[in-house]
């Protein structure tokens, strides 16, 4: 692979990923306590239980700490003067390439959670694709938008 | 100011029919449902009351037709074209001339007997999919649409004159051709009868002809008497098995002479003709269209041969589009839908001066042959043993789907290929179907390379080129390729590496144009 790029998201960001990370495990922790209470309402076999109880530890470690870690490890971002570079993903590593003649337009979004770390995420649109830089430190997050709606105009050209 | 234009009074009939026809299946329910099989109460109201709803339907949309047309008008003004339409909310619309990427005709059965067409106007805006980013004149005579069009391509060469200074592009775009003198569009490509009658027998459509049998049938589920049916085909079952099978081919029969019949008239003399700037693709015979691609905004040519196609030396080409209108799906228009294999290079260089078709393949690399099959055993293996499991003694006849996947994907190991020819990307890749994309490097919107674990141990990644097609976007994807010539092409594609390299070098001009 080329090299990577250079930047970082917010050590922030991680921690956000850990608070999502508790709402997806919720998701698997009511079935599971519905199959509990069925269990024991209608007298079970006690594996029901364990099993459950499995699910729900197992869910919780893989979405609250290993994934969010190996995420934030892996993501990566750099912005130059003639292209953005990205880099993420969980299991495959994906490394996009942006130039900046490309770039139409650029967001930057953030929902509650993010607010209230004082994060926000990026977004780059080309006329075809869309790419996301989650969880910026916010004055960084409009400093890079500026910066590469500056970059991105230098050079127009017809789609 | 040119002044206030209406259109054809046939327009009111086209809506009207158009309103009729979207409403039909709802107007059916309430016929079935309120009309058939009641008692009579004797109130003369209530009896015929979906005679009334029908009655008022047809006036209402008639008078509604009717606005509609005497409502509308367009006009030119300050290099735009305005419309305004609309009885109680009045609508307004104004088109610059430079915004309006395409004009296309369309000549329905109700347009043929007045000599008249239907005009598309197709801006390139993409946020307008709710809204359509287009706007019709329903019937307006050939004389008048031919002046639109002239209008139209007149004020647009004005300004491409004014704006010649501007290199376009640097030559890199696929097709953009140099500025000639406007010349008599040239015809390319048609369709011969033969070619035609094959697209239409190898045609998708027989499914549409038989959920539009079946949607129909199933809008008189509630008419037909189902006992006495029933009975009957109790009956015809102990006719016989072969009266079964008889009846069920004869459908299929009709249903693929159907759709046969309406590719031959939908593509009846399909013809594709060119000037310096435009392509034209017109076709049909009842209903006859004309559709305008600026070659300017072709993203990247597409070259098709399914396996059946291959044993006749036929191709299909199709052209991606930046724009268009996303009813559509913004999709990949048909440039040739079927064309004789050795003709098509010569006419695709014809109309895309840049473009180099013969560039030798690289061939993916041995080693990631596995990595074409075994992505599929995740889902593959689990249904085989459960079909082996559940269904046991015959379940275990999903075992032979297995040398068939791994068949598959040696093929498409062995079909795929990928090129870098100056800044032509040249990307080869089999579903069932082997597609060919030729795109340049100025249209490719981003690149992506990936790697799985894996394919990191066998040191094999994926890039994937994505490109605009219509309103969506597009990807030729380089599957499993040798790592270095994945990162080698993402340095050809990353502007910044070209141009340390260029500055290494030492005095190579950049790239122009980008």
């Amino acid at each position: 692979m080329r090299r990577e790029p250079a930047n970082r998201i917010s050590e922030k960001g991680l921690t956000v990923w850990r608070i999502h990370g508790i709402f997806y495990t919720l998701i698997v922790l009511v079935p599971a306590i519905a199959a509990s209470v069925l269990a024991y309402i209608f007298e079970g076999p006690i594996w029901i239980y364990m099993v459950s109880g499995a699910a729900v530890l197992l869910a919780a470690y893989l979405l609250i700490f290993l994934f969010p870690k190996i995420r934030w490890q892996r993501w990566r971002y750099e912005v130059r003067e003639t292209e953005i570079e990205l880099q993420h993903g969980l299991f495959i590593v994906k490394r996009t390439l942006v130039p900046m003649v490309r770039v139409q337009h650029v967001d930057t979004s953030q929902g509650p959670i993010l607010r209230k770390y004082g994060l926000s995420g990026i977004t780059v649109s080309t006329a075809a694709t869309n790419h996301e830089i989650p969880a910026l430190m916010m004055d960084e997050a409009d400093e890079l938008r500026s910066r590469i709606s500056v970059l991105a105009r230098v050079a127009e050209d017809d789609v | 100011m040119s002044e206030k234009n209406r259109l054809h009074w046939v327009t009111a009939v086209i809506e009207l029919l158009k309103t009729l026809k979207e409403a039909i299946i709802p107007l059916v329910v309430v016929v079935v449902a309120n009309g058939i099989g009641r008692e009579r109460s004797g109130n003369f109201w209530l009896d015929n009351l979906t005679l009334l709803i029908f009655g008022a339907f047809i006036i209402f949309t008639t008078v509604a037709g009717y606005i509609k047309w005497k409502r509308f008008v367009y006009w030119f003004e300050d290099g735009e074209l305005r419309i305004e339409h609309g009885l109680f909310v009045k609508k307004k619309r104004y088109i610059p001339f430079e915004r309006i990427q395409s004009v296309d005709y369309t000549e329905g059965v109700l347009h043929r007997p007045f000599g008249l067409v239907k005009v598309k106007i197709e801006t390139a805006g993409n946020s307008s999919v709710l809204e359509g980013s287009e706007a019709d004149l329903t019937a307006v005579t050939c004389e008048e649409a031919d002046r639109v069009s002239a209008v139209i391509s007149e004020a647009k060469r004005r300004r491409r004159t004014g704006a010649q200074e501007v290199p376009e592009g640097g030559g890199e775009g696929i097709g953009a051709l140099p500025d000639e003198p406007e010349e008599e569009a040239k015809t390319l490509f048609r369709m011969g009868r033969k070619e035609i009658f094959l697209l239409a027998t190898f045609s998708g459509r027989i499914g549409i002809i038989f959920s539009g049998i079946a949607i129909f049938l199933s809008q008189f589920s509630d008419i037909l008497p189902y006992e006495a049916i029933y009975d009957e085909v109790v009956a015809f079952i102990r006719f016989g098995v072969f009266m079964v099978t008889a009846a069920v081919l004869a459908l299929m029969l009709i249903g693929w002479v159907l759709s046969v019949a309406w590719t031959y008239l939908g593509f009846y003399g399909f013809t594709v003709s060119f000037d310096g700037d435009d392509l034209f693709i017109s076709r049909g015979l009842l209903e006859k269209k004309r559709v305008t691609v600026p070659l300017k905004r072709i993203q990247a040519v597409r070259v098709s041969e399914n396996p059946f196609q291959k044993m006749l030396g036929y191709v299909s080409v199709k052209v991606h589009s930046a724009g268009g209108n996303a009813k559509e799906g913004g999709a990949a228009i048909g440039l040739f839908p079927l064309v004789r294999k050795r003709e098509v290079n010569g006419m695709l260089a014809e109309l895309f001066p840049g473009i180099d078709t013969s560039a030798e393949l690289n061939r993916i690399p041995e080693r990631s042959r596995p990595f074409y099959y075994r992505l599929d055993f995740f889902w593959v293996l689990p249904l085989v043993a459960a079909a082996g499991y559940f269904l046991f003694p015959y379940g275990l006849l999903a075992l032979l789907i297995i040398p068939v996947i791994i068949l598959a994907g040696l093929w498409q190991h062995r079909s795929a290929g990928w090129a870098v020819t100056g800044r032509q990307l040249t990307v080869r890749w089999r579903e069932f179907t082997l597609h060919t994309v030729y795109v340049f490097r100025k249209r490719v919107q981003s690149m992506q390379e990936r790697q799985t674990i894996f394919q990191k141990r066998r040191n094999v990644a994926t890039v994937t080129a994505s490109f605009k097609s219509g309103v969506m976007p597009s990807k030729a994807p380089i599957r499993h390729i040798d790592e270095a010539d994945a990162d080698r092409l993402m340095d050809w594609y990353d502007p910044g590496s070209r141009m340390r390299e260029t500055g290494a070098v030492g005095g190579t001009p950049a790239s122009g144009g980008e």
